[in-house]
């Protein structure tokens, strides 16, 4: 039989399409799509969801330079920045580290205490959004109800309640976000590691054990330089997924637990500005649009430094 | 093989075949002609009107329109929805009893979040996914009647010009936008200063005659500072001021009129920042804080454990509210019973013995004191009928059909049980006739009255606790409050405005800015973003050697 070769719909790369063709449709749909809307969006004066009306008129880099001459002229733009920047760096580093601790903790505890270990630390995924903002929101309470300032008041540490994300400003609002988002992505890094883990010979671990191995340097020496891909995975994908999460600190700063000016961070601030008051769906496009640029670069930067490229060349064969 | 391609060659071709089918089946469903009138000509006889719309409609093939209705607030005011069943209910008994086979059917939906409901219907709206009828804050009205999002119903409303002169003219005046009526009051309200009598006592304050002194401008924000030192000194209560929060800003923006201060210029359309009454306000609020007699946190206090149970369990001596907490300190949990320790609603004689309430006091001598009004409207979205059939052949006969519908909600008994059992006040002067009528408002109180049985079930046990001679005599009581009233803006960009203010008197609370600073906040803020910056007129200036109290 002859294989056609002609172009670029070769035999094999129509079989190729048509097992990935689901998944691509999938791409475009979800993924592909609202970009380009939202790049349509981000040039149009849309506001106030009125479709009909704005969406067919184009007001070039209007809502870009609005959105810049905001950020430098509303300090509180100027917060939601320096918030999202101090928010992505501890939280990544807490579910990172975590994740891995966690995974490695586990891993030299018995079966039997590790796993209801494990799945305690899943609570906070698998528990609702509002639930679970809920229980913080109580524990963290600025006034006597606090579950944290009815225990220090108790034990005599304070006199009076903390307001903990208002007064001690701007850490205090920080640290409640990151507290809060930290433990929900911890859980994820743990399932991944837990994973990879598990995935690693057990003759290795044996052989460093007869060599007389302690557990550090087993997770250092053999552990963490198996797990880079996994390590790499965990650190891109949570890194994004920060740049965008919104749900558990919309939900602080709508209760009043932590200060608007120091709680919000820019995925939470499109979506105030998209969704909420005046809407402003022209201008929360424009500044969407920015942060799906940050994203791109910031992916980039890290699967650069943690060394993508080299993880994914073919072997070459003389191992 | 060749037969396997014919077959799929047939069934390929089938199913081209049946969709075209389909297809033309439903374009023609969609947009088939009219067979009977699309409008009918309102008259300004109701019953003629209603009558005529149903004939229509039932030549038309129309035996049963659905409606939605959206709405929210507290729980106490559920009849913002239920005005509309009911009034869907009382259209479909005359068109019963006139032989018109058509009948209305209303989905309802009520939150306690009004602006949470409103975020929605702006984005559900343009989908034609809103509720039919929206009833919310007239705040709203500029916005919505700006991007076309509710209907004109000016012309409509000329023909019913009798009910349109019985309601309160303020009130029908905010309603309008741009000199055209977007929707028909259903209620307003006041926002008194509540004193605790026993608070009071303790502390040897008198409040004989205060409501005249409050009324007359003898007694003024900073008479109110020192009886709140009082309290506080004497250890009558741990606060002398608690105030609402969040989006409750209205009751606070009562400062900026009480320190003779605007908020719009009729004349230029603009809003106006009045830096003057806005430092007077701030610094009220944040001296108050710093001598302890208003909580620095007070923006982040919670409704159900803090707010409302500091204030009707004898925390503060004052309380700056609406005419509605009245009932909602009835119905709602908030209190601890000091004998068996155990959370329960108030009863009616508790509130008369535990609150004194008075107007909201001038800012200093010489200004004049003032209450403030946000009337809720009723407002048809534009899209109103448009899950019924032949929408587009017969959008105007729903339109007219919703119009009517509000005209009956707008009955004086529907909007006098809304006015009692949530203690708001009434927008018709019928209305307010019919709760001074001690007779009707007893068979209120036994459900002796008109109304259909679903409505009367939703409402049987707020009715049981609110319906008595001591809530309607309230009524009667703060209804002067509306001739000191004022209303905040009818602008698109006044909710920015406000979530600004908002952000300053949390700052000044925490002593995050003096008002000076606080002021310097609000105009860079204004000033940061173009589209606000360009509808907003900086006037006065921080006065120098102003003192409080």
């Amino acid at each position: 039989m002859k294989i056609k070769s002609k172009g670029f719909f070769t035999r094999r790369t129509s079989e190729a399409l048509i097992f990935i063709l689901p998944a691509l449709i999938l791409i475009i749909i979800f993924y592909i799509l609202p970009v380009v809307l939202s790049i349509y969006i981000s040039f149009t004066p849309l506001k106030n969801w009125n479709l009909d009306r704005y969406l067919g008129e184009i007001v070039g880099f209007r809502n870009y330079e609005k959105f810049f001459y905001m950020l430098q002229h509303d300090p509180i733009i100027r917060n939601v920045f320096l918030t999202t920047i101090v928010f992505i760096t501890i939280t990544l580093a807490i579910n990172v580290l975590g994740g891995l601790g966690l995974a490695l903790a586990t891993y030299f505890v018995s079966e039997k205490l590790s796993a209801p270990f494990r799945t305690l630390w899943l609570l906070p995924r698998m528990a609702p959004i509002a639930v679970y903002s809920l229980v913080w929101y109580y524990f963290f309470h600025g006034s006597e109800i606090g579950t944290l300032n009815s225990f220090l008041m108790h034990l005599g540490i304070i006199k009076e309640p903390i307001s903990w994300g208002h007064d001690i400003i701007p850490w205090g609002p920080w640290s409640i976000i990151i507290f809060v988002n930290g433990l929900v992505g911890v859980s994820f890094g743990m399932i991944v590691f837990t994973s990879a883990i598990s995935n690693i010979p057990k003759e290795l671990v044996i052989a460093a054990r007869v060599d007389g191995a302690s557990n550090w340097q087993i997770s250092r020496r053999i552990f963490i330089p198996l797990m880079k891909w996994h390590i790499l995975y965990v650190t891109t994908w949570q890194l994004l997924s920060l740049l965008t999460t919104y749900a558990h600190i919309f939900l602080l700063v709508q209760w009043g637990l932590v200060s608007r000016q120091y709680g919000t961070t820019w995925s939470l601030y499109i979506y105030q500005v998209a969704f909420t008051g005046r809407t402003d769906q022209g201008l929360a496009a424009a500044a969407g649009v920015i942060l799906v640029i940050v994203g791109g670069i910031l992916g980039y930067i890290t699967l650069r430094m943690l060394g993508f490229e080299k993880m994914i060349t073919r072997p070459r064969g003389d191992i | 093989m060749g037969r396997l391609k014919a077959i799929s060659k047939y069934v390929v071709i089938g199913i081209v075949v049946v969709l075209i089918i389909v297809a033309a089946v439903a374009i023609y469903v969609m947009q088939r002609p009219s067979v009977g009138p699309t409008s009918v000509e309102l008259t300004g006889d109701f019953e003629k009107d209603v009558v005529e719309v149903g004939k229509a409609l039932e030549a038309n093939g129309v035996s049963e329109v659905t409606y939605s209705v959206w709405s929210g607030g507290d729980p106490n005011s559920v009849m913002r929805v239920l005005g509309i069943v009911e009034a869907a209910h009382r259209i479909n008994k005359i068109w019963s009893d006139n032989g018109v086979d058509v009948r209305i059917k209303v989905e309802t939906r009520y939150e306690r979040d009004p602006g949470a409901i409103y975020d929605e219907f702006l984005s559900k709206q343009p989908l034609g996914q809103a509720g039919d009828f929206f009833v919310n804050s007239y705040i709203y009205i500029s916005t919505l009647a700006e991007e076309g999002y509710i209907l004109d119903i000016t012309d409509y409303a000329e023909k019913y010009s009798d009910l349109m002169d019985d309601f309160y003219p303020t009130i029908l005046d905010a309603m309008k936008w741009r000199g055209r009526l977007y929707g028909l009051p259903q209620d307003t309200e006041a926002r008194p200063l509540y004193f605790r009598k026993d608070v009071a006592a303790c502390a040897g304050l008198d409040l004989t005659g205060l409501a005249d002194k409050v009324k007359n401008g003898e007694f003024t924000w900073k008479d109110l500072y020192n009886w709140a030192k009082q309290v506080k000194d004497t250890g009558c209560a741990d606060w002398g001021v608690i105030h609402r929060k969040g989006s409750a800003h209205p009751d606070l923006i009562q400062f900026i009129y009480a320190f003779g201060g605007r908020l719009y210029n009729p004349d230029t359309g603009k809003l106006v920042v009045d830096k003057e009454a806005i430092y007077k306000w701030l610094y009220v609020e944040w001296k108050m804080a710093r001598d302890g007699l208003i909580p620095e946190n007070m923006m982040e206090w919670d409704w159900g454990t803090q707010i409302h149970p500091t204030t009707v369990n004898g925390k503060t001596l004052v309380f700056i509210g609406g005419t509605w907490h009245w009932t909602e300190w009835q119905t709602k949990m908030y209190y601890t019973d000091p004998e068996t320790g155990e959370p329960r609603g108030l009863k009616a004689e508790e509130v008369k013995n535990f609150f004194y309430y008075t107007l909201f006091p001038a800012g200093e001598p010489g200004k004049d004191p003032v209450t403030l009004s946000q009337p809720y409207a009723w407002m048809i979205s534009s899209k109103a009928g448009i899950k019924n059939p032949n929408y587009d052949a017969l959008k105007e006969l729903y339109h007219e059909l919703a119009f009517l519908i509000l005209v009956k909600a707008s009955d004086p008994d529907i909007n006098a049980i809304h006015s009692i059992i949530s203690a708001h006040l009434p927008v018709r002067k019928a209305s307010a006739q019919l709760i001074a009528d001690e007779n009707w408002v007893n068979k209120l109180k036994n459900l002796e009255i008109d109304l259909s049985d679903d409505v009367k079930n939703q409402i049987k046990d707020i009715v049981e606790a609110t319906v008595n001679p001591i809530n309607t005599e309230f009524l009667s009581n703060v209804s002067y409050m509306l001739e000191y009233t004022h209303t905040t803006p009818i602008h698109p960009l006044y909710p920015k405005l406000a979530e600004i203010f908002k952000d300053a008197v949390d700052m000044v609370l925490r002593d995050e800015k003096d008002p000076a600073g606080a002021v310097q906040y609000i105009i860079s803020s204004v000033n940061a973003d173009p589209d606000l910056a360009a509808e907003v007129e900086i006037v006065g200036e921080i006065p120098g050697g102003w003192s409080y109290p």
